[in-house]
């Protein structure tokens, strides 16, 4: 039972960082106000290109920034179009998801002739050796360095927002923007910062699939990871540890769903996989309706800011 | 702000009065999707051409794949048919101010239950077997719509969130229970097959030239549905009243318009069409439920509606266009071009239209230009601003509207 849990807790951790990386993204842009939508997009922009880059140059690092950067370029398309042309933010959601899910297939057969990339390095694993001896905590040990990044971020991101004047901007802007630009705070360069670090985060979302997670990239990708990164969003009530927990909540929900598939044998039977896939969704529904707590938007996501109109 | 001189030449003048009238799209609403797929097949021709291969021939596979043959017609039709379904779904949402962006999760819905009904009723049930099966995959799609209508009147949810999240719901039952558990094919001999059982005859969709094409039944109930549809909404007092709760939830409900209940009817209406794409790819294209089965088909319809529009023609032209192209993506395989190619064009196309208020910032621009002098101009940055006036902002801002009961 301890080499279960232990096994569970270890393939969380390795689960956990796409999608915490992206909704921690999507969260901070939907805490500025604009809308996410895109976030499945940019994790398959970036996973292409982190491949890419790593193929390139060698070095993993360098592929996580060629990823980080065409899904910050996504991003910043889509803060343009939503900041200065006040375009609707959901369209260019769904537009930015459409052309990354052909656009990177055609990419990926111009460039390689198949649907996938070859093999590349992998960012590295951080060895914690001095817990080897220890049943369950050392689970701990052997993981990529992405899922330790991920698992720090919502503490920055939790102190940027509650202890920074920054960061209490940002949330002025995503609740009341004209209250917050009669007090001098610049709603436009606050959304475009937060949506394009938003988008620097999918991509690292992306990329711990494509150079972490597995070591190429694969047309499927993200399979679906982007929504269930926008789902960890709300079910974590729009915060940092919220978002943080959510993601590891639906990560430890997929482990337990393998790791039940692959060593009972027929689970199937009486707890049909598609069951527990359809789960965070439905645990995420229920949240919003109101059944199980209550979770509300930032006042301001996807309203464009007019300063003309207060 | 008078007119340069009275001797303006008459070209110059001619020119201008064109362009101005190019930049009212509310006069000329089929501009916008020519020049946004125009821009796309542009932008996709570019970049065939720098990745060093042949554009101009690969064009010509994708057109004359998508029309050279009858079976290329048959597969055609078939995927303008679905595209047309799945676009009036977002498009009828749309018209009553509703983002219905589960139309993946109600096509999945659609499809399993003309699935179930196909193959669940013995053969003999003859005439009404398909019309079963077309009405199952409607309710289907409905009731799973009628799901978000209820979470959003009734408890406040926004329809993007709870959409998307009924997408997966759906998809994941599907795919995860009902198609390898309870639902899934016996052979004869006890083993049990990938997919759902083949669905009977007599729930085939009729087509036309027997095994020869798919061109059939499909695209004529997806036109009719199109052209009832553009009744619906422009020629009946229920339609207008959609329409004003799109336009102004508030006003409508001043005038005495049961807004909730016309949320219920906007979406059972975008679920019933989803739905019954569903039906169609089942019971003219696969003819069972495959083990396999993801077709972003209901993504592609919230793109055919926004570049058609969302008006019920425009969704129509605009799902034969990308109903043909996509047909012949397959073609572009002899150039080593993924077949989901005409998927970037409409991809693009949609982000063309995403960024319309650009499109007509730069045609002002041009109108400016064409003005000669620019000095008692008015810039066109002044002119427009950030504010494009050439559209009244979709009401589609996603603010929870809590209490519409």
């Amino acid at each position: 039972m301890l080499a279960f849990i232990e096994a569970i807790l270890a393939s969380t951790l390795d689960f956990a960082p796409p999608v915490l990386f992206a909704a921690l993204g999507g969260m901070l842009s939907e805490r500025a106000g604009i809308v996410a939508l895109g976030l499945e997009g940019m994790m398959r922009l970036s996973a292409f290109f982190a491949a890419v880059g790593t193929l390139a140059t060698g070095n993993p690092w360098l592929g996580l920034c060629c990823g980080m950067g065409a899904a910050g370029l996504a991003a910043l398309g889509h803060a343009w179009l939503a900041i200065r042309w006040r375009s609707d933010q959901i369209i260019s959601g769904v537009a930015i998801n459409l052309v990354a899910l052909a656009g990177v297939t055609f990419l990926v057969e111009a460039l390689y002739g198949s649907t996938d990339t070859t093999g590349s390095a992998t960012i590295g694993k951080l060895e914690l050796g001095f817990l080897s001896d220890l049943p369950v905590v050392r689970a701990l040990s052997n993981h990529s360095w992405l899922t330790w990044i991920a698992l720090l971020l919502p503490v920055a991101l939790h102190a940027l927002f509650y202890a920074t004047p920054l960061g209490l901007r940002i949330l002025a802007v995503g609740e009341k923007p004209a209250a917050a630009a009669t007090l001098g705070v610049d709603v436009a360069a606050i959304r475009y910062g937060c949506v394009v670090v938003g988008g620097l985060l999918a991509g690292m979302g992306g990329a711990a699939l494509s150079i972490s997670t597995l070591d190429r990239f694969s047309n499927h990708m993200p399979a679906g990871q982007g929504f269930i990164a926008l789902a960890a969003v709300i079910f974590g009530k729009w915060t940092p540890f919220g978002a943080c927990g959510a993601a590891l909540f639906f990560a430890a929900a997929n482990a337990l769903r393998i790791g039940l598939e692959s060593s009972v044998p027929g689970v199937q039977e009486f707890l049909p996989s598609g069951v527990l896939l359809a789960l965070p969704y439905a645990l995420t529904l229920c949240l919003l309706a109101g059944f199980i707590g209550r979770a509300q938007a930032p006042a301001a996501s996807g309203i464009p800011f007019d300063t003309e109109r207060r | 702000m008078t007119e340069p001189s009275p001797s303006t030449p008459p070209l110059s003048t001619h020119l201008r009065s064109c362009l101005s009238r190019l930049i009212a799209p509310q006069r000329h609403p089929i501009l916008l999707p020519l020049v946004a797929v125009a821009l796309a097949l542009l932008v996709c021709f570019i970049a065939i051409w720098l990745t060093g291969k042949d554009p101009v021939a690969g064009y010509q596979k994708m057109f004359m794949g998508g029309l050279g043959t009858l079976r290329a017609q048959g597969d055609s039709s078939t995927r303008a048919a679905i595209l047309t379904l799945t676009g009036l779904s977002v498009a009828v949402a749309f018209s009553a101010g509703l983002f219905n962006i589960g139309g993946e999760g109600q096509l999945v819905v659609g499809a399993i239950a003309a699935a179930f009904v196909g193959q669940a009723i013995a053969p003999g049930s003859g005439l009404i077997h398909l019309p079963l099966a077309l009405g199952a995959a409607m309710l289907a799609g409905a009731l799973l719509a009628l799901g978000a209508a209820w979470l959003k009147v009734r408890r406040g949810v926004h329809e993007v969130i709870s959409t998307i999240l009924l997408n997966w719901i759906a998809i994941y039952l599907v795919e995860g229970w009902l198609v390898t558990g309870p639902l899934r094919a016996q052979s004869a001999t006890g083993h049990t097959l990938p997919g759902t059982a083949q669905i009977a005859a007599t729930a085939e969709l009729p087509r036309f030239f027997g095994l020869r094409s798919d061109l059939g039944f499909a695209i004529l109930l997806a036109s009719a549905l199109a052209l009832a549809v553009w009744i619906f909404l422009g020629r009946t007092w229920r339609g207008f009243e959609l329409r004003a709760c799109g336009d102004s939830p508030e006003t409508a409900r001043a005038s005495g318009i049961p807004v909730a209940r016309r949320v219920y009817l906007a979406m059972a209406i975008s679920g019933a069409c989803a739905g019954l794409a569903g039906a169609l790819i089942i019971l003219g294209m696969h003819r069972q439920y495959p083990a396999m089965f993801r077709t972003g088909y209901g993504f592609d319809g919230i793109a055919i509606s926004l570049i058609g529009g969302n008006h019920p023609l425009g969704v129509l032209g605009v799902a034969a266009f990308f109903g043909i192209i996509r047909a012949g993506g397959t073609s572009l395989q002899l150039l080593q071009i993924h077949r989901t190619f005409p998927e970037l064009i409409q991809g693009l196309a949609l982000l063309f239209v995403a960024g319309k208020a650009i499109l007509a910032h730069g045609l002002l621009w041009l109108r400016v230009r064409a003005d000669g002098s620019s000095a008692d101009r008015p810039d066109p940055s002044a002119a427009v601003g950030a504010r494009p006036e050439v559209e009244p902002e979709p009401e589609s801002a996603p603010k929870p509207k809590s209490s519409e009961g």
